[in-house]
């Protein structure tokens, strides 16, 4: 007797094959992945590359999502065998063997799919950990070692988050098989189907959720607020969509019906009814098809466009090779500052050119609404917080080669990261500014990038400016930007930086009322962008490559489920008049709406998203909109036609199903 | 002329890997007139389900050919199958085989929407049809909200809908208990009464006694047959009875 439930168990399995071997494949794609980011994360060999630290620390987040992920994966994924399998028990049950001697079945399946999913996927896992630690390599631009290792922490953590998984599925299959007799379990897939009910109050409330967080989406101005605001609208998003597409779905059915002339025609009669139950059975799938694809879109269109823009991004940031501020305005510290950098120069034999130098004085404000900014600096609201930034208009015309000239109550004004479209501006204790001309002119300052606020820069007369510099004398507010280029070998370049400020040190030493400064170089930071934005496309790869594997799952499931129930269907049809194309007609444009509904409304989702999303790429310092617009299309064709070919391939054991009768 | 002529009919089924030969119907003789009544029985593998699905164009015969109304089945193109089945025939199962995904109003409808009938005609033609068979309370409700019998009401209501020429019955009150039985045997004598021609293949003989005629089929061949004549249903009830003891029995051809 006691080697009988392990026999049974797997012949169980063996016989099942059709809808447990995807669920172990899925088992065993979940345990390489989080094998490979665990062991990512904690690996020695790339903790020694440069930035690899970094990289770590996002992956350490990215173990943590990929863990949650599993658990109510694999817990979602595993109530279906259940329901398919139920019979079987029913069987057994009837046959006389007690819930006990079922719960001793299921215990050893349970055993069974865990070690053969944890030790397959460990072994791929590890054999798969190098190619990821060389790919890792790469982005980091680091050369990899040799060598092959096997990390026993990452192994360790596996094995237990699988176990907590397995767990948490066996508990829950007891639970169901404990809580029905053997006659419900023996006709669980013939009960009498419920015709589904239309709600649509609860459909006109997942239209106005949508509604909501599209308005969101598109009316946020600054990175800060798209911050604050993207996962409130991420949730309603998700919460809308099932909504949606569980009752949303058989409301639009249900009115379709309602109208006579439309609903009683040869092409329409038949769909629109099975369309009903059709989405009442696969609403909730086909909302989770549509959640993750967004959720793909989203990672891979923006980590990509963030790691293909990173050039472009490092020399925002770094609008000079070598940039210096000095938190003074006064004439002599910048000289001393001038022939301190110019004899670094000199000694390396190089030319320097390019030269960006302007006085401005700086200060973060409040604005709302309207035209006022104030300095209220204890607010929490950070959304509402602007860098203002006051320069010279004689600084601005030496820049921009220009001649403007302003009285005392006249500015420039130039913004980034949000829109003013006012002709005046009060700042709290000046008077008004009437606003001359809004200029595109910003003047370059890697510091706008680096920071999450929006920011504004208001050109003043030179009067106004002291004016501004005696108001804030307290907070030490001035500053001269000094920045230039120099023609050198990178690694010349942050020799020439070491020095300088080596130099300002010594200057800062012999006077000691010189200045703070602040100083940086292009090339001492190159490595960092890279590693910042390598991590983050490496790890959006990662997560996307989990989420697929769910959403082809779930996709090959739906339609299993949807070959039982239509098999039946299909016969009836026939012996009522139906001809065999007919019927295929309209079972085909079906399934094809079913499936492009989800791809369709993950577009949708992403075109609304696009506005936040772009927000939230600023905070990063990427401002290019039109590699944005195709890297995100780019992205969507691939990921459609790869969807069109998962559906292809799993369409197929939809039409080996249906076929087995003669239709 | 006979609405129905059977001629000859054999029916040789072959195992798949073209070993045995299984010999359904051997020869098949009948004709069936306007508005006649006609039950046919048969014990299990007798051949009366293979007879029934050669009569409804689901089956070919190997040999022998069907005239409805003088023209050959053998000469409607497969295409044209569905739509012959549609116009010309009506079915009644014995598992009602109503889909769970209409109302029982929509499929009643489902052969005339799919002979592209207007809403209006279909609504005039359901009216009276439904207050015969005593289902107008229960059109907006589906299958599984309502009995066997009112299912199999509803699949007769879907069967004469479309005024065919030949009703054909497979086991109609097998899943019926006696009461639903007894109301669905005065319907389809009723429905006869109007005349309606009705083919009806069956096991019970509380159903073939309210048949004109009774077919016995054994071994792929019509045996025998009775006719009612001026009989009661009692009276039919007893002579089929006395019929299937001798069929039992395996007495020779006799009379």
């Amino acid at each position: 007797m006691n080697s009988l439930f392990p026999k049974l168990a797997v012949q169980g399995i063996r016989k099942n094959k059709k809808i447990y071997l995807p669920y172990i494949l899925t088992c065993i794609g979940m345990v390489i992945m989080y094998y490979i980011i665990s062991f990512l994360s904690y690996s020695k060999s790339v903790q020694n590359m440069k930035g690899g630290s970094d990289l770590q620390t996002f992956l350490s987040i990215g173990t943590g999502v990929i863990a949650v992920f599993t658990i109510i994966f694999l817990f979602y994924t595993h109530s279906f065998i259940m329901k398919n399998r139920k019979k079987e028990f029913g069987l057994y049950n009837i046959l006389g063997m007690g819930k006990g001697n079922i719960t001793h079945i299921l215990i050893w399946e349970t055993l069974i799919t865990y070690l053969i999913s944890t030790v397959s996927g460990l072994v791929l896992g590890i054999i798969f950990s190098k190619l990821a630690e060389l790919i890792s390599a790469k982005i980091l631009g680091d050369t990899w070692q040799l060598g092959f290792n096997i990390d026993v922490k990452s192994v360790i953590s596996t094995l237990i988050l699988f176990a907590v998984a397995f767990g948490l599925i066996l508990l829950n299959a007891l639970r169901q098989i404990h809580l029905s007799n053997p006659i419900n379990l023996l006709h669980s897939d013939k009960s009498g189907e419920k015709p589904p009910k239309a709600r649509s109050i609860l459909a006109f409330i997942g239209m106005i959720i949508l509604g909501v967080a599209y308005y969101i989406s598109c009316t946020i101005e600054d990175p800060m607020s798209a911050i604050t605001l993207f996962f409130v609208a991420v949730i309603m998003v998700i919460a809308a969509t099932y909504i949606l597409f569980i009752i949303g779905s058989i409301v639009l059915c249900k009115i379709l019906q309602k109208n006579k002339k439309y609903y009683y025609k040869t092409e329409h009669f038949v769909s629109v009814s099975s369309m009903m139950y059709r989405m009442k059975r696969n609403g909730a799938s086909l909302a989770s098809i549509c959640i993750l694809s967004t959720m793909i879109l989203v990672i891979i269109s923006s980590t990509m466009c963030l790691y293909i823009a990173k050039e472009d991004s490092l020399n925002d940031r770094f609008p000079r090779d070598i940039v210096i501020e000095l938190d003074s305005t006064e004439d002599k510290y910048i000289e001393s500052l001038r022939n301190a950098v110019d004899k670094v120069i000199a000694d390396h034999d190089v030319k320097y050119d390019n030269v960006l130098e302007y006085r401005y004085l700086s200060f973060a404000g409040i604005h709302k609404e309207g035209t006022t900014i104030t300095l209220d600096t204890k607010v929490n609201d950070f959304s509402n917080v602007k860098q203002v930034d006051i320069i010279p208009i004689d600084d601005y015309n030496a820049i921009y080669n220009k001649q403007e000239t302003l009285n005392d109550n006249e500015a420039l004004i130039s913004v980034k990261k949000f829109k003013y479209n006012n002709d005046s501006i009060n700042i709290e204790g000046f008077n008004d500014f009437h606003i001359k001309k809004h200029t595109d002119n910003y003047i370059s300052n890697g510091k706008t990038i680096a920071s999450i606020f929006a920011s504004v820069q208001l050109l003043v007369s030179q009067e106004k400016f002291d004016e501004f510099c005696e108001f804030f004398k307290e907070q030490e507010a001035e500053s001269r930007y000094y920045g230039f280029n120099i023609n050198c070998t990178p690694e010349e370049q942050i020799k020439i930086f070491k020095e300088i400020e080596k130099e300002i040190k010594t200057l800062q030493k012999n006077d000691s009322s010189f200045p703070a400064v602040s100083s940086e170089s292009i090339e001492d930071s190159r490595s960092n962008f890279y590693t910042l934005f390598g991590s983050l496309f490496f790890l959006g790869i990662l997560l996307s490559i989990v989420f697929i594997c769910a959403a082809i799952l779930i996709m090959y499931y739906k339609q299993i489920t949807e070959g039982f129930e239509d098999n039946g269907r299909f016969e009836i049809m026939q012996k009522v008049g139906m001809t065999k194309t007919e019927i295929r007609k309209s079972i085909n444009s079906q399934i094809l709406t079913v499936f492009t509904a989800p791809l369709i409304f993950a577009g949708l989702h992403i075109c609304f998203a696009f506005p936040i999303i772009k927000k939230l790429l600023e905070a990063f310092g990427l401002f290019n909109t039109g590699l944005l617009i195709a890297v995100t299309i780019g992205v969507f064709l691939a990921f459609a036609i790869f969807y069109v070919c998962v559906y292809k391939i799993t369409s197929r054991s939809y039409y080996h199903i249906v076929s087995n009768k003669e239709v | 002329m006979a609405i129905l002529e059977v001629q000859c009919l054999e029916k040789i089924y072959t195992t798949r890997f073209g070993g045995n030969q299984v010999r359904a119907l051997t020869n098949v003789s009948f004709s069936v007139e306007h508005g006649e009544y006609v039950a046919i029985m048969g014990e299990s593998g007798s051949g009366k389900t293979t007879l029934l699905n050669i009569l409804a164009a689901l089956d070919k015969p190997t040999k022998g050919d069907i005239f409805l109304e003088g023209k050959p089945l053998s000469l409607i193109k497969e295409k044209e199958l569905s739509s012959f089945r549609r116009d010309n025939l009506g079915f009644v199962f014995q598992d009602f085989n109503l889909l769970d995904t209409f109302s029982l109003k929509d499929n009643i409808f489902l052969p005339l929407v799919l002979s592209g009938k207007n809403y209006k005609d279909m609504n005039n033609r359901l009216k009276p049809i439904a207050v015969k068979l005593g289902i107008e309370q229960l059109l907006e409700k589906y299958p599984y909200e309502v009995s066997g019998g009112q299912k199999q009401r509803a699949a007769v209501a879907r069967a004469i809908i479309t005024n065919p020429k030949l009703l054909l019955a497979d086991e109609p009150t097998g899943a019926l208990d006696s009461r639903s039985t007894d109301s669905m045997l005065k319907i389809f004598s009723d429905i006869n009464s109007e005349g309606q021609t009705i083919i009806m293949v069956t096991h019970s003989t509380k159903a073939a006694s309210h048949a004109g005629r009774v077919l016995f089929i054994k071994d792929g061949e019509v045996f025998h047959q009775i006719y009612r004549g001026n009989s009661t249903n009692e009276e039919m009830y007893q002579k089929i009875s006395d019929t299937l003891t001798l069929l039992a029995t395996g007495g020779d051809k006799n009379e």
